[in-house]
């Protein structure tokens, strides 16, 4: 078997066959930037909110010490969590949703699609406010690649939340 | 399709194979995805209802997308039988549960 594997591997070669695909995604069509979003601003409001937290001095007692340290723990741990779901909705867009042709139509679209990537690694490695910011920034960007790709037009404002960054919305109703 | 195929093995399909007969139940066929023009899928024939519709299934139930996703097939989808199938003639991956 492996010999016809080699000689339909070299006929393959010289005229290529089609791929056959065992796997097939469900083409639900439902894609949404507003996921990896929300998983920015919430990165951005672990970091403001370890920030914000009393460190226990030279003086805590034993109990002190451990509030700050259970604190802390939640605060990194959602961090973490919020990082890895940006990551992963980034790639579930560009993975699933983006086409060749869009693509072409903005050839930015690869390298913001790996600037988001690296901006949500530094976000979930570091406790950097100004990497979770890129982090929003660089998915906001691929937003309105998003939203233009459907032809919906796009405005940018202050979030609802605590954090209060600057974020795309589409213009829908 | 593991363990039948998988990825990278080649097929070769017979074009003519349902000239003469309907695709049946078992058969390894290829057929065009009913949402993504230009691509092939590599199934294997689940029923054949009456309505001249095909349900379609992978061998790897549990990871397979099939026809319970996308439904019912058309006759016209399915260009033909898998006639011959070449593996790759490589090592089997490594799995955590092959290791222990």
């Amino acid at each position: 078997m492996a010999l016809l594997h080699s000689f339909l591997k070299m006929l393959d070669r010289v005229s290529p066959a089609k791929a056959a695909y065992a796997h097939c995604d469900i083409p639900c069509g439902i894609y949404d930037p507003h996921h990896a979003q929300l998983a920015a601003h919430t990165v951005i409001r672990m970091i403001d909110l370890i920030g914000q937290l009393e460190k226990p001095g030279p003086s805590a007692t034993p109990e002190q010490r451990q509030e700050y340290m259970a604190k802390l723990s939640r605060y990194v741990l959602v961090k973490e969590q919020h990082a890895e779901i940006y990551k992963s909705e980034i790639r579930i867009l560009w993975g699933d949703y983006f086409k060749p042709e869009h693509a072409q139509q903005f050839p930015q679209l690869h390298d913001l699609v790996w600037k988001s990537l690296k901006a949500g690694s530094k976000g979930r490695q570091e406790i950097n406010l100004l990497a979770a910011e890129d982090m929003l920034k660089q998915v906001n960007e691929i937003a309105t690649i998003f939203w233009k790709t459907k032809g919906v037009p796009t405005h940018s404002a202050k979030a609802p939340y605590p954090t209060g960054r600057e974020t795309v919305y589409p213009n829908i109703g | 399709m593991s363990p039948t195929l998988d990825p990278g093995d080649y097929v070769i399909v017979n074009t003519w194979a349902y000239r003469r007969r309907e695709p049946a139940i078992g058969d390894l066929v290829v057929l065009r995805h009913p949402q993504y023009e230009g691509r092939f899928l590599c199934k294997r024939i689940a029923a054949v209802p009456e309505s001249g519709l095909y349900s379609v299934r992978g061998d790897n139930e549990s990871v397979s997308l099939d026809g319970r996703s996308f439904g019912p097939i058309p006759r016209p989808l399915i260009i033909g039988r898998v006639w011959l199938s070449a593996k790759a003639g490589r090592r089997r991956a490594r799995t955590p549960e092959s290791l222990s």
